[in-house]
């Protein structure tokens, strides 16, 4: 099988090196890949499951702009209506009734809710939903997962972040997933002082196995927050709309007061969204929170073309059986070359690592086989398929997994 | 946490026991130790203690004292241990009595040779030799101050606490294993040379590549995206050690 070479892409690094920290920042950097060498750095185009790389490479795409694109790259329906909305008004002096519309989809569809609000990124709104936790409570603290990632604000960073003061973690108690006896501890040491537990709808940290909820997890966690009027956060940003639709709390059987929403709510267009029960509405009111372009109603019109086309598909329900035909193949192929790859997680957006070495360096490099080869793995994160993904492309998937592996294994 | 005793353990742990290295890398500092035969003990009260044994042309450092050292240095607090590196304090001789004048006229010059390729002028970096001397030691003294920065500052120690079990491996492509870190759960421990399996790599694609990226010249994104380094394996050790290493330069600054 052939290999790709990335030589306009390394051109194009050495020239955004001059002119922007890191050449390439933040989750997209691929720096910890391990193999570097193997991944492209910039994109040209993308349709449907696949993109095409600068240098004319075209991938099989996994990581789906990590988890913007649930129905595909390039889907006609929701990029019409971005387009339609962009020419009559998208950023204006005043409101669009865009705004309105979108909202009350949300409200209809997500359970317990009575009101949204939109900002661009999932950071916007767990920061957002924290200040609006304290707000309410008149408390500082807040409770949060090990391991569990909410964006880059400081509050939410680990300790020895470049920049980040201890005052800035102080109010912020990490404790570990599923381990509702920890969270009992917390609220016991600190109640009266916890203003929100913030958490994802299961435990699916980079570099790390995913972990789904325990049995009795949430509800338990659900009781014990009511009884202490803390004020109760999903982080739904990576999750939502691919696992329920309407929202991930209702495939675990739970009610958190606020949700936040991200990623896949346009397909690919800049929109973030907090929704919460009406108990918070008046202090949500009461919290100052904008940004320049949080009214861009483009965006908005693409979030409606999603969500409908979401319930159109059965979204999640595709995506799960996509997702576990995709996983069963590679497992399957795996194996028939002596390896052992663990799937962990939502099928849909599950974590792949091979176990055959603690290290990693054996999945970092299977996964640098599978890219140069057409199927885009990244090592470390959870991967994601779109309603795109076709029978062809999984069919091609599991070649590539097969070619790749038979390379690894000249290797050892 | 006090920062005077984590001060005096990573001057004398992680830096001075670079002299141990030094000879190999400097002539000038091989010549100066061709003929010495003995061992210069540092005791710290409240604090570390190391010895630097010289023999043969070569320099060894061990963590302690032995019973009956050459000459033994005593210091009555990390302080004061620290006030000797800033050049504002005199060590109390305990052992040693006749080898004053071998301190002040041999050692003392030894130590600034060190000082030579650890604060550089830009003409020492302008050659390959000094660059690399340069690098190597600094690359050391970061290897060598993690575990005391783990066990003393209360965030190197927050950040060691979540670092997962396994070890680390620095690699400079044109030499092979330079010195690697192992994490256990309680505690980290350092060593020079190679690990049979690590459970990570950091790779340097040569000297001035690490020059760059140890001196923060180049960040590790930067670098990594042009192949001069490569994170390789369980990538948070990698990170958690760059986070733990980092915090050295607020103590050595």
């Amino acid at each position: 099988m052939q290999t790709f070479e990335y030589l306009q892409s390394r051109a194009l690094f050495d020239r955004a090196c001059e002119v922007i920290p890191g050449g390439i920042y933040g989750h997209f950097s691929p720096a910890p890949f391990g193999q570097t060498a193997a991944f492209p750095f910039f994109a040209a185009r993308a349709e449907g499951a696949r993109f095409q790389d600068v240098d004319g490479n075209e991938f099989i795409d996994y990581m789906c702009a990590y988890g913007l694109t649930i129905l595909g790259y390039a889907y006609r329906a929701v990029d019409d209506a971005f387009k339609k909305q962009l020419a009559s008004a998208d950023a204006a002096s005043i409101a669009s009734p865009k705004m309105i519309e979108l909202a009350e989809l949300l409200v209809e569809r997500v359970a317990g809710a009575g009101w949204a609000f939109f900002a661009k990124n999932g950071a916007d709104v767990t920061a957002y939903a924290v200040t609006i936790a304290r707000a309410a409570t008149g408390r500082r603290k807040i409770v949060a997962i090990r391991g569990g990632y909410h964006g880059t604000h400081p509050w939410m960073q680990g300790p020895g972040h470049h920049g980040v003061t201890d005052d800035e973690l102080r109010h912020c108690i990490r404790i570990p997933w599923n381990d509702f006896a920890a969270l009992e501890r917390v609220v016991d040491e600190h109640g009266s002082d916890i203003a929100g537990f913030i958490a994802s709808p299961y435990h699916h940290p980079t570099f790390q196995d995913s972990v789904l909820p325990a049995e009795g997890y949430w509800r338990n966690v659900e009781t014990l927050l009511r009884k202490h009027g803390i004020v109760f956060i999903l982080d739904d940003v990576r999750c939502g709309f691919r696992l329920h639709r309407g929202g991930s709390n209702e495939r675990y059987g739970f009610h958190p007061d606020l949700i936040c929403f991200c990623k896949a709510l346009a397909n690919g267009y800049p929109i973030a969204a907090l929704v919460g029960t009406d108990a918070l509405r008046t202090m949500t009111a009461s919290v100052f929170h904008t940004g320049s372009y949080w009214f861009s109603a483009a965006p908005m019109a693409a979030a409606i073309a999603t969500l409908q086309e979401l319930d159109r598909l059965d979204a999640p329900h595709r995506l799960e059986a996509i997702g576990r035909k995709l996983n069963d193949g590679l497992i399957r192929i795996a194996k028939s070359h002596g390896f052992n790859l663990r799937v962990t997680g939502e099928p849909c957006m599950a974590y792949y690592r091979i176990t055959d070495d603690d290290s990693q360096m054996l999945h970092q490099r299977w996964c640098a086989e599978c890219t140069r080869r057409g199927a885009y793995f990244t090592p470390h994160h959870n991967w994601f398929v779109s309603a795109a993904h076709s029978d062809a492309e999984l069919q091609r998937t599991w070649d590539i997994a097969d070619d790749a592996f038979r390379a690894l294994k000249k290797t050892l | 946490m006090n920062n005077e005793l984590l001060k005096a353990r990573l001057n004398l742990c992680a830096v001075l026991r670079n002299l141990e290295d030094l000879p190999e890398l400097d002539a000038d500092a091989a010549d100066m130790i061709r003929t010495w035969r003995l061992a210069v003990c540092f005791s710290v009260h409240g604090g570390p203690a190391a010895t630097l044994e010289f023999s043969e042309g070569r320099c060894r450092y061990y963590a302690a004292c032995p019973p009956h050292p050459d000459v033994k240095l005593f210091f009555l607090s990390p302080s004061h241990l620290n006030g000797m590196f800033a050049g504002d304090a005199n060590p109390v001789p305990l052992k040693g009595l006749s080898k004053l004048r071998f301190l002040k006229h041999e050692f003392i010059p030894l130590t600034r040779r060190l000082e030579y390729f650890l604060r550089p002028a830009p003409e020492t970096l302008a050659e390959s030799a000094g660059l690399r001397a340069h690098a190597l030691l600094t690359l050391l003294t970061g290897v060598f101050s993690v575990p005391h920065l783990a066990a003393l500052d209360s965030i190197a120690a927050e950040i060691a606490a979540a670092t997962p079990c396994g070890s680390l491996q620095f690699v400079v492509d044109s030499e092979g294993p330079i010195a690697h870190l192992m994490y256990d759960g309680d505690r980290v421990e350092a060593q020079k040379g190679p690990l049979d399996r690590p459970s990570a790599l950091m790779w340097f694609a040569d000297w001035p590549s690490a020059y760059r990226v140890l001196s923060g010249r180049l960040d590790a994104f930067t670098a990594a995206g042009k192949g001069l380094l490569r994170l390789d394996g369980t990538i948070p050790l990698i990170d958690n050690t760059c986070r733990i290493m980092d915090r050295a330069a607020g103590y050595l600054a």
